[in-house]
């Protein structure tokens, strides 16, 4: 019988599940606050139904497409430069071949992930004041002209998404460090019998061994093509920059602090997670017709 | 002072907030509040009543165990108070608390609860008119002697939940507007009086080594406090638009004003849009420090300090002298009065005015509608507004930080570390603005240094500020409550109003362009609902006036 | 350090290392320079930072930064709080999701595929702030260390992480012949598949490790006495008072300057003094991510 054979199985596998069912599972019933009014003593259950009214007011709101399209702009750059880094970074860390400096850079890349937003963020105004920045004047040098990259709608998204891959390729290499460890030394000796260069290695070699995971990390990451997290974006708003830089996120904050809208920003939040979600389960679906790699 | 921080403190204190909102989305870890209920008891051989509560104190505040005058309070009335100070992030964890229906039996701090929250969470606190009544003399009192706090206190039904304060010396207005006088002395200029006069200060400064150091290039003609995305704030440069008539309250951040009885919004007015071109004209001829816009609030702050005795900013805004530009510089500054636009205009000046929310403030204490000792929580309650406990909740207890004179009248002491100035030692010592107080017209009590060089750089400001009309000029925000629904929808609109105007005013200031664009602007912002917006305060402001 | 002596190296290889070595070094510049200057910049004059003058030398050098965060005594509480929480929760963590991840990598066990949607699901989906906070208060999880523990202990982003490496570490044929010889799952998963993913485990564990350490919502929300607040919250607090000093928290006078130059070092110290232990960590499971660590096994 099946559940005979596999009841060790079921064994390693029920604690997670339980888990996860009480404690993810069971306050799911909290969703339809985004189909409800939040009244407080009828609990989250119990307001009058409303529907899809709040989708809809978010929908019809009047910054709704310049909210999608800057959401989306961010993320889709994010992961389109944000993506590859850690598995480039990876691959050259593993060909250094020093034991001691290997180490050393390994430990340094993965280090600004520990900053925090705050000081991030902090960093990035005094590194690219225009005026007594090292990096603002050194680009202000190059580029000729008097240019504040914190104040242009043009460099908002680049600055955004080169601090984020400097902060966290190293962190996210690590995963891809740690896959290519498990490449078994007698396919390199094979491969260099052959006669094949270290670019050919990498190429047959290396990236195979990663494919898996890149498979895996990239089909999650297209389920936050409206995520772009909240602190770092909010914190580097300006005025200036505004026009690019208000996404949902940061919209949700403005309302939320103004006042207590349960409701809608459930509801923002459950769009947000239906659109990702939906992005995530299409991109599953491509994955398992063509490589056989996917989620489920 | 308080509400200035809170303001400027504001962003980094909201973010906590949204992590709350959003959370819902996301799947992020999560807690636990207290033990269950606020759970009280009498201790029947001392017969001290045990109490819980909830306080948000300042950061710098120091334990309240330390705290010698609590700590009479709390024996003489008899009670025994479990603490939870909180100095971070209450947003965020008042929500899950007042969701989970988890808060303890009185809660202390400026607005710990809104108005909103008693609208949204019914039946969570307790109404206290029906204890006042009985067991609050001096909290009556408080409402006879200044009517203001009765009406801060009560909402749309007529119940009270949340008590305010009077902290009563505070000046009129958050902002100084400061003007470097040696730099003026050095060129041989005069303080300027209106816009031109300003402008060519300004110019002058920019053109011409003010500072004396040979440098020409190394001065900040003017400079202000970083324009945010969610509407302006203090020490910025709206502050100019009192000098074509229009009065600010609490520096009318998302644009509101009342003139002559009707409710305005300036982000459509033709003297905004003056105003923004006066601020383009600086911006081109390099008077503004090009980095306004994008710097934060400790550059802003560090810039003004210059190095040494070198000062590097022309003119600028702050709370006090020796707080924006540090003490070596300070001497340099000095408070201007308000400009006018031109030397022939013959418009009425005004300012901003925030005197109501310097000096009152509202839902201080709260107390739990659970509560199973509310009579004893109300007796000290009301033991904090006793004009003398009052006194020592805002600047410290007696013998330490206040010296009683014995004849009846009280001075606020200088610190015992004379590294510390008065205003910190105030914020270590005791609850200070974040506490209730009643502090009498009556009670004779001389401050501290820090109150009164507030007080005397506020002098030149003081005719215009006096000569502001209270009943039709300002927008008494303060005291109005709006039903949720209403605010709601107020919200929605000037989230989106506020997103556009923020952008337009640095792009025009900066770009130029308003004259062109102004009109679109303006039918833009209407057709976000701004109108709606303006019929519904006016409603709820005419009813304010006929009640009061 | 590769035997060499024998074949000439060709000019291609040897242009490969130099422009790796090129890279390195730019990496590490590029990386290091702002890490050096966080570094620099808590002992500096915040004045002279925010105004550019501090670049490669610290200026106008002191620790009050330092003296502030270690003279509040909470911190070594906090260290204690964290240190605790971190290792207990990593531990229940990896003994969840570690054998959870081996089963769904088993291509025979049926229900994979619905486990595995079962999971991801709640990666998008959940009930909020609210709803969850409500049911922690009726567990009595509030205001206890197992807040910190027990809630949440499989994250499913590691889950599916461990997964995807034991399916293509641990080949169907093995499992196989191992059956073939009487070997059951648990035998195999202990004496087999966890030697061999040592450097999955080892990242997993890192994952968690780090994800407790930065932890402070959960303290934020779920905890209130400050006897178990972990060290984010500390640091958080001293972090913020000193903002609000630097901002004119006593609305000027003498101290207030004096306080405003310093106040932002804490900013800076704060990242050195959350991240130091975490740093030391590091270096004990790299070793793991070394080549050829497990593949032995495999043949012998």
């Amino acid at each position: 019988m099946e559940l005979k054979r596999d009841y060790q199985l079921w064994i390693m596998i029920i604690p997670a599940i339980v888990v996860v069912i009480i404690f993810n599972y069971i306050p799911m019933y909290g969703i339809q606050l985004a189909f409800r009014d939040y009244d407080f003593s009828r609990g989250l259950a119990g307001g009058a139904w409303r529907g899809l009214h709040y989708f809809s007011q978010f929908i019809n709101n009047y910054q709704f497409w310049d909210l999608m399209r800057n959401t989306v702009i961010i993320s889709i750059t994010t992961i389109v430069l944000g993506f590859p880094a850690p598995i480039i970074l990876a691959l050259i860390l593993n060909q250094v071949k020093w034991f001691r400096t290997k180490k050393l850079l390994q430990t340094i890349v993965y280090m600004p992930h520990f900053i925090s937003i705050v000081v991030m963020v902090g960093l990035l105004n005094v590194l690219l004041s225009p005026n007594t920045g090292i990096l603002g004047q050194l680009i202000s040098k190059l580029g000729d002209t008097d240019i504040n990259l914190l104040a242009s709608t043009n460099s908002f998204v680049p600055v955004f998404v080169i601090s984020d891959i400097w902060q966290h390729a190293g962190w996210n290499s690590i995963i891809y460090l740690a896959a290519l460890s498990t490449v078994s030394p007698s396919l390199y000796d094979a491969a260099k019998i052959d006669g094949a260069n270290k670019w050919k290695m990498i190429l047959h070699i290396d990236i195979p061994a990663l494919v898996p995971t890149i498979i895996i990390l990239f089909i999650l990451s297209m389920g936050n093509v409206l995520g772009t997290g909240f602190e770092k974006v909010f914190l580097m708003q300006n005025s200036l920059n505004l026009p690019v830089s208000e996404v949902i996120s940061t919209y949700v904050y403005k309302i939320g602090i103004l006042s207590n809208q349960f409701s809608y920003s459930s509801a923002i939040g459950l769009f947000n997670t239906v659109i990702n979600f939906f992005f995530l389960v299409t991109m599953n679906w491509i994955s398992k017709r063509n490589s056989d790699i996917s989620l489920w | 002072m308080r509400e200035y921080l809170l303001k400027v403190m504001k962003p980094v204190l909201a973010l906590s907030l949204f992590g709350t909102i959003l959370a819902g989305c996301g799947g992020g870890s999560n807690d636990g509040a207290s033990s269950s209920d606020s759970s009280s008891s009498t201790n029947s051989t001392t017969g001290t009543v045990k109490l819980k509560g909830i306080m948000l104190k300042h950061p710098l505040t120091q334990e309240f165990s330390k705290m010698e005058w609590l700590t009479k309070v709390e024996e003489q009335v008899g009670v025994d108070i479990e603490w939870q100070e909180i100095s971070a992030d209450w947003d965020q964890k008042k929500g899950a608390l007042l969701a989970g229906g988890d808060i303890p039996d009185i809660l202390i701090g400026p607005n710990v609860i809104t108005d909103a929250d008693f609208a949204q969470f019914t039946g969570l606190f307790q109404d206290l008119t029906e204890l006042i009544s009985t067991g609050g003399p001096n909290i009556q009192q408080m409402f006879t002697e200044k009517p203001e706090t009765k009406l801060i206190a009560t909402q749309l039904d007529g119940k009270i939940y949340g008590l305010p304060k009077y902290q009563r010396f505070w000046p009129d207005t958050v902002s100084r507007q400061y003007i470097n006088k040696q730099w003026l002395d050095n060129l041989g200029l005069k303080e300027p009086t209106n816009w031109d006069e300003l402008y060519n200060v300004l110019l002058a400064f920019k053109e011409k080594d003010a500072n004396g150091d040979g440098d020409v290039n190394d001065e900040i003609p003017m400079d202000f406090a970083p324009v945010g995305t969610t509407g302006f704030g203090y020490f910025q440069p709206q502050i100019l638009l009192g000098s074509l008539g229009i009065t600010l309250t609490d520096s009318s951040g998302q644009g509101y004003f009342t003139e002559g009885g009707q409710i305005k919004n300036y982000f459509v007015d033709d003297r905004y849009k003056q105003f923004v071109e006066f601020m383009n004209k600086c911006w081109q001829a390099g008077l503004i420090n090009p980095e306004a816009f994008t710097q934060d609030y400790s550059k802003f702050q560090s810039v003004a300090r210059g190095s040494g005795d070198k000062a590097k900013v022309g003119f600028s805004w702050g709370w006090e002298v020796t707080d924006r530009f540090g003490n070596t510089l300070a001497p340099q500054y000095e408070s201007i009065a308000p400009l006018k636009v031109s030397a022939d205009s013959t418009i009425k000046q005004s300012y901003d005015y925030d005197g109501y929310s310097l000096n009152f403030g509202g839902n201080m204490v709260v107390m739990s509608a659970k509560s199973k000792n509310k009579e004893a929580a109300m007796k000290f309650i009301n033991e904090l507004y006793n004009p003398t406990v009052s006194m020592q909740v805002l600047f410290g207890s007696l013998g330490t930080n206040i010296k009683d004179n014995g004849d009846g009248s009280y001075a606020v002491l200088p610190p015992t570390d004379s590294q510390m100035d008065p205003g910190t030692w105030k914020w270590t010592s005791t609850w200070a603005d974040n506490g209730p107080t009643f502090i009498s017209d009556s009670l004779k009590l001389t401050l501290g240094t820090d109150m009164q060089s507030v007080g005397k750089q506020t002098e030149p400001l003081q005719a215009v500020l006096s000569g502001i009309d209270k009943d039709n000029d300002i927008l008494p925000s303060m005291f109005i409550k709006y039903n949720p629904e209403d605010n709601n929808a107020m919200v929605l609109v000037n989230t989106n109003m506020i997103n556009l105007a923020m952008s337009k005013f640095s792009q025009w200031v900066t770009k130029g362009g308003v004259t062109k664009e102004w009109d679109s602007y303006v039918s833009n912002i209407k057709q976000m609902g701004l109108d709606n917006n303006l019929s519904t305060m006016q409603k709820y402001y005419d009813d304010y006036k006929s009640k009061k | 350090m590769q035997a060499t002596t024998n074949h000439k190296r060709s000019t291609g290889e040897i242009l490969f290392d130099i422009s790796i070595i090129i890279l390195c070094v730019l990496i590490f510049l590029i990386v290091a320079y702002p890490l050096y200057f966080v570094i620099i910049a808590s002992v500096s004059d915040q004045t002279l930072v925010s105004t550019g003058k501090v670049t490669l030398f610290p200026r106008g050098i002191s620790f009050f930064g330092y003296e502030q965060i270690f003279q509040d005594m909470r911190i070594w509480i906090g260290y204690k709080n964290t240190i605790i929480y971190t290792v207990l929760g990593t531990l229940f963590n990896l003994l969840l999701t570690i054998p959870a991840a081996y089963t769904l990598s088993r291509p025979e066990f049926r229900a994979r595929r619905f486990l595995m949607f079962f999971f991801v699901f709640t990666l998008f989906f959940n009930g909020g702030l609210i709803p969850t906070y409500i049911l922690m208060k009726d567990l009595s999880l509030t205001n206890s260390m197992w807040v910190f523990i027990l809630p949440f202990a499989v994250n499913v982003f590691n889950l599916i992480i461990a997964r995807t490496f034991f399916e293509a570490s641990l080949p169907k044929e093995i499992y196989e012949s191992a059956a073939l010889d009487g070997c059951t799952h648990f035998k195999f998963f202990f004496y087999i598949a966890i030697p061999l993913s040592k450097s999955v485990i080892s990242v997993i564990a890192l994952y968690y490790l780090v994800a407790h350490w930065n932890d402070f919502f959960t303290g934020l929300i779920y905890i209130h006495s400050n006897d178990l607040q972990p060290l984010q919250i500390i640091l958080r607090d001293i972090l913020l008072s000193n903002q609000v000093f630097s901002q004119g928290g006593g609305s000027g006078g003498s101290a207030g300057g004096y306080a405003q130059q310093f106040a932002d070092q804490v900013k800076y110290g704060v990242i050195i003094v959350s991240t130091l232990p975490i740093l030391i960590v590091y270096p004990f499971i790299q070793k793991y991510f070394e080549k050829g660590v497990m593949i032995g096994s495999i043949k012998g």
